[in-house]
């Protein structure tokens, strides 16, 4: 009784600290939006790669979500890479932070209470290269002329055509960078949005704009992101991706409304809006979680077969260690906002070591083995407001030992690719 | 959608007929009458006898105030009403149909200018506040909008009359449509010109007592919409934040807008009783507050069964409405 009554105690805000809270979150808010929306130049947030085979890098990222009830840590230091040309899983529990992780990445984050505090995620980008106005550079067709030099072709009126690209639209000038998204405003990262990073979302149902056609909703971005394209090969474009998606009638579907069509057919149209411009990276935040199991297996199938023909990398968010197993290169495990392992699939697979990890493993139903009851990992996930500075699954472990209640263990590396945030781990650590 | 609409039509004539009965009988029990108060004097001068009164309401059908009475005089207004004759009203020296075509314009022109200004004023006005949910745009808009829902109608009216129009003299203290020293050769111009400089008053008026309403619609289906997951795609296809609110937010808040809007249709035709009469405007509100108080059941039966008639053709245009603006429904 005594114990509850301190509970509530800690859940309870006076008046006075919730005005405290709501001057202070303001004040933040304010801040973090006006950074959003300043006008800056790109070297501002040109960074280097740590390693250059990776396309994105996160390190240490924070995102805050400023509450009433103060202020939650959702992404409490993440840091883990994407390396070009593979899939990365990042698997936990509802409200682990994993949304929010992907949200970032595209500056999706719920504003203005989500905000990207602190920490990078840079991001192999290939921008437009800008002359000294900021216009962006085309580049012109050339033709031989009689005296066998190269010129650039003009038109009828005497004025220089612009190169076509494979999409149909204009070529410039290109440059690659490697951007911190997280320092990047808004209206830059605008420019990779859809066109370098695109994203798939959990809930196929409400993802599509209820008012507008599949087919106007397809060839907006096209025509935003393909510069000069003209409307017939936006459109033959949209049409050619319902075809690659498995859409067996893309012309009948492009006419079509949302409403007209069944959550899997959805969700591939979502994938055919996400490949529209050649993304180098698809985000797919839990892209099956609404979908019954054979879609789930279609979809998952789809989702490979793209990355093999698009050549880019995706990063798969769920919470189905079955689907990670089946399609991911590379595991991260988060927790509470944290990573608390991360390795090559194999690795999380065969070698689990995190005691939530493997716990992860043993509440997985399997056909072949016979048991009375779904093992589930006790208690709950702490609250998320004030968390301590002690190992977030200390009061669930199964393994827990004194040395847990000392501050919050590092990710340890077990193996060159299998690392660990756990003291149980400490001895067999490689930089020792 | 020939045959809903068909249907929806039978069925509106099915209440039209249930709202008249009503209306009569109501109107009927009214503690007024037109032709006690009309020859009162003639009657205690000794010039009429009392029989002779009752002798020109039985002409009207209005002289036997029992249930059976009633529904004789509501047999005779609706036969003639089927006819298309609604009967002569008591107080204007014209039929019911022409009272009320002459009147309805008067009320529609300031309406319509009211709702385009509501509409121009409270839509934007209402996304502006829900793109800056709690900040300082929303609240100022939202106090702003709530004081002036708050005001009655007479009030405010009388307020801007006393400040605007007897105090600093900017306007007519008369009110009407017309100045009365307008000279009878004034030209188009001048004349126009001075109706305008009329209209200024009571067009404020329904704009500040409608405005909030809409403006706070307007919001709530705003925020309710950016809160969506197509919103959150529409943004991850890199689009601007302009063409996300104006394009997917913009489409999907007009549904129910829309349909709110045909809702107006009655008062856009059936002008304002209140307002109109504080500013002496000689609209059809003005027209039926008159025949109310005297008791014309001609023109008060006319006036109900327009409003009526307005009000159910409102719902169905609606109806209507939303099969057109959003592709989920379908009429049948």
């Amino acid at each position: 009784m005594a114990e509850n009554k301190q509970d509530k105690k800690k859940h309870y805000i006076s008046a006075k600290e919730s005005r405290q809270i709501a001057k202070e979150n303001s004040k933040a808010i304010k801040y973090y939006e006006k950074r959003k929306k300043r006008k800056c130049n790109p070297d501002e947030y040109t960074t280097q790669m740590t390693d250059e085979r990776n396309i994105i890098e996160f390190e240490d990222l924070h995102t805050y979500f400023f509450s009433d009830a103060g202020t939650v840590k959702a992404v409490n230091g993440v840091t883990f890479s994407i390396p070009a040309g593979s899939t990365v899983g990042v698997v936990g529990e509802s409200g682990c932070g994993k949304s929010v992780t992907s949200l970032s990445l595209m500056q999706l984050v719920q504003a203005p209470s989500g905000q990207i505090v602190s920490g990078a995620i840079r991001f192999r980008s290939s921008l437009f290269k800008r002359d000294a106005h900021g216009k962006k550079i085309p580049v012109y067709e050339t033709v031989i002329d009689q005296n066998g030099n190269e010129v650039v072709k003009t038109d009828a009126k005497g004025k220089p055509v612009i190169k076509r690209n494979e999409l149909g639209g204009y070529t410039y000038e290109m440059e690659e960078r490697v951007v911190d998204i997280a320092k990047m405003p808004i209206e830059d990262m605008r420019s990779i949005r859809g066109r370098e990073i695109s994203m798939i979302f959990q809930e196929p149902m409400t993802s599509l704009n209820p008012v507008f056609t599949i087919g106007n909703q397809l060839d907006e971005v096209g025509r935003l992101h393909i510069e000069g394209i003209s409307k017939q090969k936006v459109k033959a474009r949209s049409i050619e991706m319902l075809k690659l998606v498995g859409i067996a009638d893309p012309e009948g579907v492009y006419k079509k409304y949302p409403h007209e069509l069944s959550g899997g057919m959805r969700q591939r149209v979502m994938i055919a809006i996400a490949l529209l411009c050649n993304p180098k990276l698809i985000v797919a935040d839990e892209p099956t979680t609404a979908l019954d199991v054979t879609i789930q297996a279609q979809i998952l199938d789809l989702l490979r077969e793209i990355k093999g023909k698009i050549n880019g990398s995706i990063m798969l968010i769920t919470h189905d260690l079955g689907v990670v197993a089946e399609m991911a290169d590379y595991v991260v495990v988060m927790y509470a906002g944290k990573v608390i392992e991360m390795g090559t699939a194999e690795d999380i697979y065969d070698r689990p070591l995190h005691p939530y990890t493997i716990g992860l493993q043993k509440s997985k139903p399997t056909v072949d083995a016979e048991v009375d009851e779904l093992y589930c990992i006790p208690g709950f996930v702490p609250n998320p407001i004030n968390m301590p500075d002690y190992c977030y699954f200390r009061d669930r472990c199964e393994k827990c030992t004194a040395k847990c209640s000392g501050e919050y263990p590092k990710l340890i590396k077990v193996s060159p690719t299998h690392s660990v945030s756990c003291y149980l781990y400490e001895e067999q650590s490689e930089e020792k | 959608m020939v045959k809903y609409i068909l249907k929806r039509l039978l069925l509106a004539l099915l209440i039209l007929f249930s709202v008249s009965i009503i209306l009569y009988f109501l109107v009927r029990c009214m503690p007024m009458d037109f032709f006690d108060q009309q020859f009162a004097a003639a009657v205690g001068s000794g010039n009429m006898s009392e029989q002779d009164v009752l002798h020109i309401k039985a002409l009207y059908g209005l002289d036997d105030n029992s249930f059976l009475g009633i529904l004789k005089g509501y047999w005779s207004w609706l036969s003639g009403f089927l006819q298309g004759n609604m009967g002569h009203s008591f107080i204007f020296p014209a039929s019911v149909e022409e009272v009320i075509k002459e009147k309805m314009g008067i009320s529609f022109g300031i309406s319509f200018v009211s709702l385009i200004l509501e509409l121009i004023i409270a839509i934007p006005l209402g996304i502006k506040c829900a793109c800056n949910q709690y900040g300082k745009i929303d609240y100022t808009a939202t106090i702003l909008c709530m004081i002036g829902m708050a005001f009655p109608s007479f009030f405010l009216g009388n307020l801007l009359i006393k400040w605007l129009a007897v105090d600093l003299g900017w306007f007519d203290p008369m009110g009407g449509l017309v100045s009365s020293n307008l000279p009878q050769d004034a030209s188009m111009m001048l004349r126009f010109g001075d109706m305008l400089w009329h209209l200024i008053l009571p067009v404020t008026v329904f704009v500040v007592l409608n405005i909030g309403s809409i403006m706070r619609y307007t919001r709530t289906n705003t925020l309710e919409v950016l809160n969506a997951d197509y919103i959150r795609t529409a943004r991850a296809k890199g689009l601007s934040e302009g063409k996300v609110i104006y394009k997917h937010v913009f489409r999907n808040t007009m549904i129910p807008l829309i349909t709110m809007l045909t809702f107006t249709l009655p008062t856009l035709f059936g002008g304002a009783m209140i307002t109109e009469e504080v500013f002496n405007m000689p609209g059809i509100g003005q027209a039926a507050y008159q025949a109310l108080q005297k008791g014309d059941v001609p023109l008060i039966m006319g006036y109900n069964m327009f409003i009526a008639a307005l009000t159910v053709t409102g719902v169905l245009i609606s109806d209507i409405m939303y099969a057109v603006v959003d592709p989920r429904v379908k009429l049948a």
